[in-house]
């Protein structure tokens, strides 16, 4: 009875911490970036926003409005979708290793952008890097062809997983793997021909950023991650089954070929959706549903592993726009290097 | 609820092969509902596949199989869990969950998709634990939890599900044997029908109401315990010797072993050359060998048995 209780204990207290930090991030993290902006300007402009009192400056309302707002939600989305996919995906192939990038959703997303960047870069014949961020065009046919990219991986990864239950998972990892090096070869090799400009802004997608963030360009990538959430939500029961294994699984009224597919799906409509709207951003999936199952052992909490995934994107995005004071930094650089050493924690921690 | 069927689980001419390799062949039998069926027979068998079968992990390549007179395939995944409960062999490992938190498990097919576990089915869950006698580890991690333990954990999962018909793939692994009569007692007073392979002559000659013998994939013999527990037969499958006498308690057949097949390893195989060279220490068990001894020769008519034994199948 004693475990119980500070277990769940332990359960209300991380819900309470990380409502808590939902609640304050948007502000605080509003704040920082290339342009300063203080305290003070935010709570003035939530004070004309919200209650029509006092004055705020129409800069300050233009960045925080347009640009900065748009990237937190995008950053939240993204890290949200990523960690929830990461999860699912551990759970239903029983693999700790697995992640949305294992199944080569990633590289057939960057083969994808790479084919636009080089290919029909040249043939419409502008200076992709000058015009990214304005032409609709390339706006539109990046993340067209990332997502066009990575629904082919996905395609090749089931249709090489067969149906029998005994040996899917097997057979889906390392489809997933051969499918990653695939596209990691392809891309290589029509990054060879081409020019070092669109190399060089296809190395920068594939790093992650979410520097392109606009009010339009997040409808998408919210509908997905909420509608794929709730629809995993209606089959968490199912997927639970799935840990006690296959058979178990099945005498319980699983039907576990149809199910592991379906999530597999729903967990590549997420990435795909994601890598395209915010580049390659690793170890997301890999890192926040480890974290939440130290913290909170036996529970696996979904809305829990959502948020936290979301929250730790946004301050990661926060880092990357004050890390370096004239540009940038590629949130993928950032999220790799914190989740490798992240890796070492954990193996160290579960030797001891 | 318009009528109750009165056979539990019909089984006919049930083959699966693999690999062209017949793990099962021409199997059937026929179970009343309530009745406790013990599927016994030696390593490799094929109890573990029939078993499968059952609960539809396996599609057999031939036979019908038929549950609650209704076959089989045309029961949906939920609609199966529903009426069958399985607990099995393995205990599976790496699991973080409580132990209530996997007698949980059992509402899976109870549930629709956005409903949530409710007063009354905490009820259930604890009236589960209490009948597996393990309530006050209901909040220990199943991992921590001994063998024994462990598989009353699953017991009290299938009890959650409320089945008709509960498979148990050696229910009595694991098990000290106060826990093999318990855990088999305990099955008995639920009600339902019950499949349960055991390895245990003596525990499936006390427990079960029906036995079915399988060799090698083939039904030797069913029947009730002291149709199926024959010198005869024990020592043609399992290649024992025995003497068979009567449960002082429940009247069922009692099987003592004899002991000592190491010596004489040349020979051709045939237990009567075995036994035949056996010592006995005792003028009693020199008796009692005697007799073993003529009934194993008597179980030379090899091909007899197995004739008999399909004829009876076809014919339930």
């Amino acid at each position: 009875m004693v475990q119980i209780v500070s277990n769940n204990q332990r359960y209300y207290f991380a819900c309470v911490v990380i409502v808590f930090l939902l609640l304050i991030t948007p502000f605080f993290s509003a704040g920082f970036g290339a342009a300063n902006i203080s305290f003070s300007d935010l709570v003035n402009l939530i004070q004309f926003h919200w209650f029509g009192s006092g004055e705020a400056s129409p800069l300050v309302e233009r960045i925080v409005i347009d640009l900065r707002l748009p990237r937190i939600l995008l950053a939240f989305m993204a890290g949200a979708g990523l960690s929830i996919a990461g999860s699912v995906l551990q759970t239903v192939t029983r693999n700790p290793l697995a992640d949305p990038y294992l199944f080569g959703i990633s590289s057939g997303a960057a083969f994808g952008a790479v084919v636009v960047f080089s290919l029909f870069g040249h043939w419409l014949d502008f200076d992709l890097l000058a015009q990214w961020q304005d032409h609709p065009l390339v706006q539109l046919s990046l993340p067209l062809g990332a997502f066009i990219g990575a629904s082919l991986s996905v395609l090749i990864v089931l249709a090489l997983s067969g149906t029998g239950i005994n040996s899917q998972i097997e057979r889906m990892l390392l489809s997933g793997v051969a499918t990653s090096f695939m596209f990691g070869a392809l891309s290589s090799l029509v990054l060879y021909f081409s020019d070092p400009q669109a190399a060089a802004s296809v190395l920068f997608w594939t790093l992650g950023s979410f520097a392109r963030a606009s009010w339009e360009g997040l409808i998408l990538p919210t509908v997905v991650v909420i509608g794929s959430l709730l629809t995993i939500l209606a089959f968490k029961r199912q997927i639970m089954a799935l840990q006690a294994g296959d058979e178990t699984a099945h005498t319980l009224g699983v039907n576990v070929v149809k199910l592991r597919i379906a999530m597999l799906l729903l967990c590549s409509l997420i990435t795909a959706v994601l890598v395209a709207s915010c580049g390659g951003i690793g170890f997301v999936g890999l890192m926040i549903p480890h974290t939440i199952r130290i913290l909170l052992p036996g529970k696996s909490p979904l809305l829990l592993t959502a948020m936290l995934g979301g929250l730790f994107l946004v301050w990661v995005d926060v880092i990357a726009r004050c890390a370096l004071t004239n540009q940038e930094l590629p949130v993928g650089i950032i999220t790799s290097a914190i989740g490798s050493v992240f890796f070492l924690f954990i193996l160290r921690h579960r030797r001891s | 609820m318009m009528s109750v069927p009165s056979t539990a689980i019909s089984v006919s001419h049930l083959d699966w092969e693999i690999a062209q390799q017949a793990i099962l062949s021409d199997v059937s039998f026929q179970l009343p509902r309530g009745a406790m069926l013990g599927v016994i027979g030696p390593n490799g068998a094929g109890k573990s596949s029939l078993l499968r079968c059952l609960y539809r992990y396996i599609i057999p390549t031939r036979g019908d199989v038929t549950l609650l007179e209704q076959p089989l395939h045309l029961y949906s995944a939920q609609g199966l869990a529903l009426k069958v409960a399985v607990v099995q062999q393995d205990t599976p490992a790496n699991i973080e969950l409580t132990a209530i938190e996997l007698v949980a498990m059992g509402l899976t097919p109870h549930k629709g998709l956005l409903s949530r576990q409710t007063a009354a089915d905490n009820h259930i869950l604890e009236d589960a634990l209490i009948k597996v006698g393990l309530i006050d580890k209901a909040h220990q991690r199943f991992n921590a939890l001994s063998g024994g333990e462990k598989q009353r954990v699953l017991i009290a999962r299938a009890i959650v599900q409320q089945p008709q018909i509960l498979v148990l793939d050696e229910p009595t692994n694991h098990l000290d044997i106060r826990y093999q009569i318990q855990i088999l007692e305990l099955v008995k007073t639920l009600g339902i029908t019950v499949v349960a392979s055991i390895h245990d002559l003596n525990l499936a000659s006390a427990m079960c109401d029906q036995l079915i013998l399988l060799n090698q994939g083939r039904l030797v013999a069913q029947g009730t315990p002291s149709q199926v527990l024959t010198v005869k037969q024990i020592s043609h499958v399992f290649g024992v010797c025995c003497e068979i006498s009567q449960h002082p308690q429940h009247g069922n057949p009692l099987i003592t072993y004899y002991y000592g097949y190491h010596e004489k390893k040349g020979g051709n195989g045939a237990q009567t050359a075995n036994v035949a060279s056996l010592q006995p220490p005792a003028n009693s068990l020199e008796q009692a060998l005697t007799k073993a001894q003529d009934s194993v020769q008597a179980a030379g008519y090899h091909q007899q048995v197995q004739g008999d034994s399909s004829q009876r199948g076809g014919r339930s």
